[in-house]
């Protein structure tokens, strides 16, 4: 066999010599293999839409038993959690946290997930961390599994201002992980002084170092402050209005980029002297660069929460109520905040800070005053058609 | 059904035989074709099935043969499609006047350093894209020492910055992609027989024509392949314009993405995917001809 002429063994194979009945099973589960996908192939002929069809379970229902605890997968995102606090809930509870910092960006991991969602198989994560309104879609789909209450008992802990978002009126699927002011980011040493409103992104003496989020709830949201109108109740047509402006403006060279969370790092670099940005970030880029400043522009700013939401089909609905739970414990909610520095959902945490922290307890980013909290302004709620249509306009002057 | 069909078979004789050897070839081919079907064809199939549909993310898309989608999305992104052509054969023409000299340096003169050399070329590879592409960002930062050398040489206005700009992208694509040309070119230079150049300085070439009539023909099959191995993948990447580029400088892999990712709108960037495809065979078919028929002039003349 091994001189054997290379076409003398071929027509061996050709001819058929006796195969044992491994191979011959082998070789019929290839064949099943290959009608199998051209069967599926063929099944696939459009794209199906998201939409899940099935009624949506009622909420009333639920019902996840106590049972022994698993691995919870936390699906966060990046730098969100103080760490100290993962073995406290690990040895309450007797279960593991895996906990990961994959969620970058709202389309994306939905955009990853989504094929799983919608052929209703198990994501591999028990708990993720959505905006409002990627949180809005999960449950407009059917993908959030509601929230067992008797479970989570200290979610009574939450800020009454975050009781009732309009996509979840009663918080049945989502409790918010931590919220956050989207405004102003700026160096005053780069700037030479202070600014004040939202249009100073405009001023032509910043050209090229100004940076918005790709994202247009928040950039376009902001604009339209500048522009004398309610982010919240302004229209479709408002929306495309802003987004023209921005247009107007990226084709003129004064915004540098359009980025998602990395904006930080052109900031601190100094390779931003302005941007739109998140409060939280500013408040941990202070610690390292006193310079910079977080600004809630005077026209107002927007304010919005990640929210934890179980997808359907996860395995551990208990480990991760569990968990919630935990979290909302105000002892546990403060150190998340100590480190976090984005506003706490949570009660009682600028109490238990002031005698640790008194610094931390007395900033407005993390305990925002009335008057703060009445000068921001909620993401609208136009409905998904509206939503694409704004997503795809915004999309074309930032993502080319 | 072997122990059967054996006994039949070599009872068969010499017509079954050779009708056996004359399916050999097709057997020969049948693993390249079958991975030929399996992840090209059926793939651009689906693509262009894909990009004849209608309808939105939630509510699903149905087929309905809308060819209008070509025109549609080639008027919105022409601008990156041209864009992005530009770009990759300004990187492919900066990679080869990099790659040639080095690959040079390394078949003709690095003796011994030689296998040195080429790891160090690879080493890179070893780091992911990404880390590498990020990397630059904080080298290129406007308050870095890159750019404050550029501008103290007076190279740069004083206002003038490398990020965000389309000199950082075609310069970060050149960098990412310089392995790709660098290797084929050294393959071909390192067989290059050295005899050839010294008979053609013996009989009264001067340095400069040996070069041009004998080094770089026989270079040939280096620089296409190097060229094509840049140019072709350089058009989709869209990794470099995302983090040294801005929106303005954005290319059609970007667009895709962001139609895949962000718009959801599956037709338009199964259209557009498909576009680049056939821009890239277009272009492919050229550079045959081109190189084909030069090549075939010079045996002519030899």
């Amino acid at each position: 066999m091994p001189n054997e002429p290379v076409d003398l063994f071929f027509e061996r194979l050709v001819e058929g010599e006796p195969i044992s009945r491994r191979a011959a099973l082998r070789r019929m589960a290839a064949a099943g293999l290959v009608v199998g996908s051209a069967g599926s192939l063929l099944a696939a002929c459009g794209v199906e839409g998201t939409k899940n069809t099935d009624a949506p379970a009622g909420t009333a229902a639920v019902n996840h038993p106590k049972t022994a605890i698993g691995t919870v997968t936390f699906s966060n995102w990046p730098l969100y959690i103080d760490k100290e606090t993962k073995p406290g809930w690990e040895k309450l509870t007797g279960g593991k946290l895996k906990y990961t910092e994959d969620y970058n960006d709202n389309e994306e991991f939905f955009a990853k997930v989504r094929q799983e969602l919608e052929a209703d198989r198990p994501i591999g994560r028990d708990l993720v961390a959505p905006t409002d309104w990627m949180a809005a879609r999960w449950i407009d789909l059917g993908y959030a599994e509601p929230i067992d209450k008797k479970n989570v008992p200290n979610a009574a802990n939450l800020q009454d201002s975050l009781k009732s978002p309009p996509y979840d009126k009663d918080r049945s699927y989502t409790l918010p992980w931590q919220s956050g002011i989207t405004g102003i980011g700026y160096n005053p040493k780069k700037t030479g002084g202070k600014l004040s409103s939202v249009n100073d992104l405009f001023d032509p003496k910043f050209k090229g170092r100004v940076s918005m989020f790709s994202e247009w709830r928040d950039t376009a949201g902001l604009v339209l402050l500048g522009m004398g109108k309610n982010p919240t109740t302004a229209s479709k047509q408002d929306y495309l209005d802003a987004i023209s402006k921005i247009d107007e403006e990226n084709r003129k060279g004064q915004i540098r980029r359009f980025t998602g969370n990395d904006y930080t790092k052109d900031l601190a670099a100094g390779n931003l002297w302005a941007c739109v940005a998140w409060s939280g970030d500013l408040v941990q880029l202070k610690a390292d660069n006193p310079d910079l400043e977080f600004l809630v522009p005077q026209e107002g700013g927007m304010s919005w929460s990640d929210n934890m939401l179980m997808p359907k089909n996860a395995k551990e609905y208990y480990g991760a109520e569990t968990f919630m739970n935990y979290v909302y414990d105000p002892a546990v909610a403060a150190k998340i905040a100590a480190f976090v520095n984005y506003f706490c959902p949570v009660k009682g945490v600028k109490e238990i800070l002031a005698a640790s922290d008194p610094e931390l307890a007395d900033n407005v980013l993390i305990f925002p005053d009335a008057a703060t909290l009445g000068n921001l302004n909620p993401y609208p709620s136009l409905g998904n058609a509206a939503e694409r249509e704004i997503t795809a306009e915004m999309q074309k002057v930032t993502g080319a | 059904m072997s122990e059967a069909g054996a006994p039949a078979a070599a009872g068969g004789g010499r017509p079954a035989r050779r009708r056996r050897r004359a399916m050999l070839p097709a057997l020969f081919v049948a693993p390249g074709l079958a991975w030929l079907i399996l992840f090209y064809a059926i793939p651009v199939a689906s693509q262009l099935w894909v990009s004849l549909q209608t309808g939105n993310p939630d509510d699903g898309f149905t087929q309905t043969w809308n060819w209008n989608v070509y025109p549609d999305a080639l008027g919105e992104y022409d601008e990156q499609l041209v864009r992005s052509v530009g770009y990759a054969a300004s990187a492919t023409l900066l990679c080869f006047v990099i790659a040639f000299p080095l690959a040079y340096f390394i078949a003709v003169k690095a003796g011994r350093f030689r296998n040195l050399f080429l790891l160090l070329i690879i080493l890179p590879f070893f780091t992911s894209l990404i880390v590498r592409t990020v990397a630059w960002q904080t080298l290129l930062t406007d308050d870095g020492w890159v750019v404050d050398t550029l501008k103290s040489v007076g190279l740069l206005s004083d206002d003038g910055r490398l990020l965000a700009t389309r000199t950082a992208v075609i310069a970060g694509i050149t960098y990412n992609f310089l392995p790709f040309m660098a290797l084929p070119l050294y393959a071909s230079l390192e067989r290059l027989d050295r005899r050839l150049v010294e008979a053609a300085t013996d009989l009264y070439a001067s340095r400069w024509t040996a070069f041009r009539k004998v080094t770089l023909p026989l270079a040939a099959p280096g620089i296409f392949a190097g060229t094509l191995l840049t140019f072709i993948p350089a058009i989709g990447d869209y990794i470099n314009a995302q983090l040294l580029g801005t929106s303005r400088q954005y290319m059609i892999g970007n667009v895709i993405q962001s139609q895949y990712i962000v718009v959801r709108d599956y037709p338009v960037a199964a259209a557009l995917s498909f576009i680049v495809m056939i821009c890239v065979l277009i272009i492919l078919a050229f550079a045959v001809r081109l190189i084909g028929t030069r090549q075939l002039s010079e045996a002519a003349v030899a």
